[in-house]
């Protein structure tokens, strides 16, 4: 087939983009910023879901806590025992961790306790931390703790009060890796022991029982069974996890849906003015070019490439600025609608995922749209008599 | 081609060029490493605790496994910040229906 681009019309188009000069560059500007924020908005979102969604899949199949006048209590350690009877389970741990309030700083330390000496354990701890070694007086902590208990002088040890307000003391033996910034930084992991000293839990008693199930099929009834088991029991699924994040991430898309709303609407306002009509200028364009002899069909044509041109300028410099923004900037601003404003705030690095849905979204959304409200209105005028439209 | 023609072909060029080369430039550093996704999904597993941080002052959040599961957070109604009896006080949607 043929070509049928025309040089001379997009070289019309051009001088027409031109000609209009500052009605141009307006246009531009205002679907520029629409597309990078657009844009923007989908690639925060996308990279967080998939930083989540990374680690989704790591988290315990089943967590049984105990309830006590519909609050959470300790959790008998016997209890894994019992658990262990259901078949289908693997194994059942019972967990030690909890929340300390540092008043000082006005922030919440999330503790967790391991068994260090157990080979899986100190493996994994291996990987994550920079150096050091945990043993029964020290703790690894996140980059923000560390942040923090620098601040306020704790630079080899912690002091933390325990419930009957004697103190105890514990070395800063590690910092986890800055990798993983965005899952530990308000996380301190110290042993079992050592926690329970600081929290006063008896040995005898646990913060929660995480159950593996062999079949992950099974992870529905095994719950059922737990629940029929121990009635005060909450016992919540990973699926109720997922849905959790889920459901989360919908409320704080909501925010950006709003964004989403007024770009938008924006957008189209600037559309719709463009489809009540060509301005008399234009109309009198239209009518000099069908004068001259141009049909209808190069009329439109024309007009075709001096939409495209335009909308086609705007959203690749639009994608490049939110890519800009996003990836090596670090979006800021509209970052922290879903990272929040805690003193613990982990500074990390949104990582880039090249969604390609997203690309093409928003070009269907703002190209093909603009094109057809520039040749709609010019098919209405350049369908009319030359003499008409001139007059 | 006149001049305008060759301009406009050289801007689109060049926008083409920054978008590949932008492109190339994140994929290689700033997109996530199979190192630092392994070192995630281990310490997840270490910790067991389904929250991640970038929620840590989002008591719906960080404090799910404490409240039932996508049931309050709608209605978070935080005395303080942190304040660990956050969910205890949030409506609940039984409550919400009256």
């Amino acid at each position: 087939m043929k070509s049928k681009i025309n040089i001379y019309l997009i070289e019309y188009a051009l001088g027409s983009i031109i000609r209009q000069g500052h009605k141009s560059l307006f246009i531009a500007i205002v679907f520029t910023f629409l597309t990078a924020l657009l844009t923007s908005i989908f690639f925060i979102t996308n990279s967080i879901k998939y930083e989540l969604n990374t680690t989704v899949d790591a988290l315990p199949q089943i967590i049984v806590q105990n309830t006590k006048a519909s609050r959470i209590a300790e959790i008998d350690v016997s209890i894994a025992d019992k658990l262990l009877d259901i078949p289908g389970i693997n194994s059942a741990n019972a967990r030690v961790w909890g929340y300390y309030y540092f008043a000082n700083a006005g922030v919440n330390f999330t503790l967790v306790g391991v068994d260090e000496f157990e080979e899986q354990y100190s493996d994994t701890l291996d990987r994550v931390v920079k150096k050091g070694k945990l043993d029964g007086s020290g703790m690894f902590v996140g980059a923000g703790v560390r942040k923090i208990m620098n601040n306020n002088y704790y630079k080899e040890y912690f002091n933390f009060i325990k419930p009957d307000g004697t103190i105890k003391k514990v070395n800063i033996s590690g910092v986890f890796d800055s990798d993983i910034k965005l899952e530990s930084n308000d996380m301190i992991v110290m042993s079992k022991d050592t926690l329970r000293e600081i929290f006063g839990i008896e040995e005898s008693k646990a913060t929660d029982i995480v159950v593996k199930v062999a079949n992950i099929e099974e992870i529905n009834t095994v719950a059922l069974k737990i629940e029929q088991m121990l009635p005060n029991a909450r016992v919540i699924t990973n699926d109720d996890m997922k849905l959790s994040y889920e459901n989360i991430f919908n409320y704080k898309s909501g925010i950006f849906l709003a964004l989403f709303v007024i770009s938008i609407f924006t957008f189209f306002i600037i559309i719709y003015d463009k489809m009540s009509g060509l301005s008399s200028e234009q109309k009198r364009e239209v009518g000099i070019l069908k004068a001259i002899g141009w049909r209808v069909e190069d009329v439109l044509k024309e007009k075709f490439y001096e939409s495209l041109i335009l909308s086609l300028f705007a959203y690749i410099l639009g994608v490049i600025i939110s890519l800009a923004y996003v990836y090596i900037f670090n979006a800021p601003l509209l970052r922290d609608i879903f990272i929040g404003y805690s003193d613990l705030k982990p500074i990390f690095e949104i990582s880039f995922i090249l969604d390609v849905q997203t690309l093409f979204l928003v070009f269907f959304l703002s190209v093909p749209i603009y094109v057809a409200a520039t040749i709609i209105p010019s098919w209405k005028v350049a369908t009319l008599d030359a003499d008409d439209v001139i007059r | 081609m006149n001049k305008k023609s060759k301009i406009t072909f050289y801007i689109f060029s060049l926008l083409g060029a920054i978008l590949v080369i932008q492109i190339a430039y994140l994929s290689s550093l700033k997109s996530m490493s199979l190192d630092t996704k392994e070192k995630k999904v281990l310490f997840v597993g270490l910790t067991g605790l389904p929250d991640l941080a970038f929620s840590s002052n989002s008591s719906y959040i960080r404090h799910r496994t404490l409240s039932m599961v996508s049931d309050i957070y709608n209605l978070d109604g935080c005395l303080r910040e942190y304040d660990s009896a956050t969910y205890a006080i949030a409506n609940s949607k039984l409550a919400s229906k009256n």
